[in-house]
């Protein structure tokens, strides 16, 4: 009730939304870099303090290599004697992994689409699948994942070859679904009743109805599924590399790493690092897609 | 059939049907149970064998039920800092907006080393690092978004900012609290299940499921998946009557 | 109960200033110079259209928020010691009730403050209530009343601790015209019965004239008082709206609001 007011008259000078949120962005990076050097300076205290009193954990430099050793080990040969580096090898695995969970995630962004407009348009699928689809999102159907590498090997589809790689991109898929229908769906019928009131009196088809009052109204629900779903989407598939031990991504290099800690304790980290930065790239292009997505809607108020 | 009955029997409708045209299918194609089990197949491995499925499954419960409740714990005394301490808000909230998207379960190996892989303790852990974030997140946002009326409402009748957090903060926090849960008692589930997978003590769901997958005992395996879904309903039904339970105007439009 | 005023006077601002951003390249001045004074028992409504500083003078006065100049004395003492006593009572355009809470547990939200005892509060709450004509409804919750009633709690709760003046800022605002006449007879019936002083704002010139003793216009840029008019329509009853002298008195109010002050007395503030 304060100097808003007084401004009113004045035309909306603002910066645009795209600029707010790169300023927010850019915020929330300095601080998140902060924490990240927090927890860099935390490790270390750790292991020095386990040095001199008993600690729960082993602090033994084989278990929690210091924070250069991990640096370092980014340049180390990957194998005794081998040309390539344990960041290369991690770098091409985690390249691996992200389109493995790229894949998944648009055909489960897709799926998921396709989904939510048959629940909107006919009650009686809404009614019948969405208590499915909802309960899916809370039960670990992550579970399924070496069951399904396993009918994945023995089904043959003609001349089409299924490598464990698409089991992965399944699982990956189905997992990126489940959010997206949801979300999908509450867009989708997120238009005010006075809305669809204005488009009857046009005497609008339903499928008028979804391209130019439905779609353009869900993209503030669609945007946030679309989060959840990248991120289900990568851990979908780093999770599913682990459980079924599926070549080439990120996911069997962990474990195959876990397994030398003693003679490259620092491998381990660096391909975990690997994994962290797969998801932190996946968040980045889906927030670029966000941004593009809203860049014409009216901008936010934050009073 | 009467209009408040629809909502209930159209699933259970469009389930019974699926089941019965998943064991016509495995019937009719004569399926091998190392492809697709039939649904009785795998009722009678569920069933025959309940105690051994509910001992696996209280394994993994239990895994994850620990989890859940440190790290709630842990979450809930962030966030009261964070209300007290904006710099606590503003470290933690943009690592857990960056974690969401990080397969935070990869910790698993570097915790089995760092603690005794032979017991429970990492695989708690890690669970503890998953659940706390979307609870510290939903349980910070629930402490300071209160509306500015009723702050002023509170100086106007000189409420110190302990008792504005008593008074007004805290009831306000209880839904928020509670949709915190309902993401994070599903993830604590998942990731006590997955972190089994990194080696260590194998008698929960996630190592068996693996183990009858390998030694092509497909019914059981997924009789072990049947485990891990009651499993996680549960956690979450738990959840959802806890919430109506103590929240009675959840549903209802807020006043003003 | 509360401290009874030293003098006469419920509110006396002296030369208070508002101004935000000061300074900066968006500065706003919303108050500017501001001499108001309120006598024991005056109802005064503070009216202007957006930005005059209406409700900002209001906060300043709860000492919700401090002038940047200049002081305020609420029944005798400093604003901001009136606020620690409890020398107010405050309502506002939303109810701001607490949907955990029964209708009666936010009545006694105040006393709880304060640290009244159980039985005395719920005793106290009741008797707000039944002055509100709501106490049927002391069990039941927030969102199960309508705009109006939840309105008559809010007013029943900033009576709780008795105080000798009432802030209230647009508190009709979101209700429609049938109702808002209701509550506007409740508001003056409750006045008789307690003889507190009421500062009002609103933005409506009909509520004003028909509530107020004296109405005080505001205009923006910088927020400033204009005019004020006094009102002398005696006791309101159901034909005080159709009277010839209400609409008299509506229209100086419009008058002032324009700018041209018509028959209305250029009074500065304490003259009547």
């Amino acid at each position: 009730m304060t100097h808003t007011d007084a401004v009113q008259a004045a035309p909306d000078t603002r910066p645009s939304n795209s600029t707010r949120r790169l300023r927010a962005g850019l915020f929330g990076l300095l601080w998140a870099l902060a924490g990240v050097a927090l927890t860099i300076v935390m490790w270390e205290l750790v292991k020095f303090v386990g040095t001199i009193i008993e600690l729960p954990m082993t602090t033994s430099d084989t278990a929690m290599p210091h924070v250069w050793t991990m640096v370092a080990g980014f340049a180390e040969p990957e194998v005794r004697g081998s040309d390539t580096t344990v960041a290369q090898a991690v770098a091409s695995a985690a390249l691996y992994s992200l389109l493995i969970a790229l894949g998944g995630f648009v055909i489960g962004v897709g799926v998921g689409l396709l989904l939510a407009i048959v629940m909107q348009r006919f009650a009686f699928f809404e009614r019948g699948l969405l208590p499915f689809v909802i309960a899916s999102q809370t039960v670990p159907l992550i579970a399924l994942a070496p069951l399904i590498t396993g009918i994945g090997n023995r089904v043959s589809l003609g001349p089409f070859e299924w490598s464990s790689t698409y089991s992965v991109m399944f699982i990956a898929s189905y997992l990126a679904f489940f959010p997206m229908s949801v979300g999908a769906l509450r867009g989708l019928q997120a238009p005010t009743p006075t809305a669809l009131e204005l488009m009857r009196s046009y005497a609008a088809t339903p499928r008028q109805i979804l391209w130019k009052l439905r779609f353009p109204s869900s993209l503030p629900y669609l945007v946030p599924a679309m989060k959840v779903s990248a991120a289900a989407a990568v851990v979908g598939t780093v999770v599913a590399e682990i459980s079924t031990g599926v070549r080439g991504g990120i996911g069997r290099l962990i474990i195959e790493y876990a397994r030398e800690t003693t003679a490259q304790p620092a491998k381990v980290y660096v391909a975990v690092f690997g994994a962290i930065l797969l998801g932190l790239v996946a968040a980045a292009l889906v927030t670029a897609l966000d941004v593009y997505l809203t860049r014409n809607l009216p901008k936010e108020n934050h009073a | 059939m009467s209009e408040r009955l629809k909502p209930v029997w159209t699933p259970l409708l469009i389930g019974v049907l699926a089941l019965a045209a998943w064991e016509l299918l495995v019937i009719v194609q004569d399926i091998k149970p190392y492809l697709l089990p039939a649904p009785s197949l795998i009722a009678s491995n569920f069933f025959g064998d309940l105690g051994l499925m509910s001992s696996t499954a209280f394994y993994t419960g239990t895994t994850a039920i620990m989890g859940l409740a440190i790290g709630t714990i842990l979450g809930i005394v962030a966030a009261l800092l964070a209300v007290r301490f904006s710099v606590v808000n503003n470290l933690i909230t943009p690592l857990a907006a960056g974690l969401a998207t990080v397969p935070i379960i990869a910790l698993t190996p570097i915790l089995n080393n760092m603690f005794n892989i032979t017991s429970r303790t990492p695989r708690v852990l890690v669970t503890v690092i998953i659940v706390f974030f979307p609870m510290f997140v939903n349980l910070t946002r629930g402490l300071l978004q209160v509306q500015p009326v009723q702050l002023e409402l509170m100086r106007s009748m000189n409420a110190s900012p302990k008792t504005t957090l008593r008074v007004l903060r805290i009831p306000n926090a209880i839904p928020f609290f509670f949709t915190g849960l309902k993401i994070a008692a599903p993830l604590a589930v998942i990731t006590a299940l997955v972190a089994e997978y990194f080696g260590g003590p194998q008698q929960g769901l996630g190592s068996r499921i693996a183990s009858s997958a390998a030694n092509t005992a497909y019914g059981r395996a997924w009789a072990y998946v049947v485990a891990s879904i009651v499993v996680g309903l549960l956690f979450y039904l738990v959840v959802l009557a806890l919430e109506r339970w103590s929240t009675p105007w959840i549903g209802h439009r807020r006043s003003n | 109960m509360s401290t009874s005023p030293s003098t006469t006077t419920a509110v006396h601002a002296s030369g208070v200033w508002k101004i935000f951003n000061e300074g900066q390249s968006n500065e706003v001045t919303a108050l500017q110079d501001i001499d108001l004074t309120v006598g024991q028992g005056e109802f005064i409504s503070l009216i202007g259209p957006s930005g005059c500083g209406k409700s900002t003078l209001l906060r300043v006065i709860a000492d919700l928020t401090q002038p940047t100049r200049g002081d305020v004395m609420v029944a005798g003492v400093p604003a901001a010691q009136a606020r620690e006593q409890q020398n107010y009572g405050m309502a506002f355009q939303q109810a701001a009730l607490f949907d955990w809470r029964t209708v009666r547990r936010n009545v006694e939200l105040p006393l709880e403050l304060q640290g009244w005892p159980k039985d005395r509060r719920a005793a106290r709450a009741m008797e707000l209530l039944e002055m509100v004509q709501l106490a049927d409804f002391a069990t039941h919750r927030p969102w199960e009343l309508s705009g109006g009633m939840q309105q008559r709690v809010a007013i029943a709760r900033s009576l709780a601790v008795d105080p000798p003046l009432l802030l209230m800022d647009e508190p009709f605002g979101a209700l429609d015209e049938m109702t808002r006449e209701r509550m506007q007879n409740e508001l003056l019936r409750i006045r008789q019965e307690t003889g507190k002083s009421i500062i009002f704002v609103t933005h409506s010139i009909p509520e004003a004239v028909y509530l107020s003793d004296r109405v005080v216009v505001m205009s923006p840029r910088p927020g400033r008082i204009t005019d004020i008019v006094p009102i002398d329509l005696g006791e309101r009853n159901e034909d005080t709206r159709e009277a010839e002298a209400f609409f008299e008195s509506v229209t100086a109010v419009r008058e002032a609001l324009r700018g041209h002050g018509g028959g209305a007395v250029r009074a500065r503030a304490g003259e009547v």
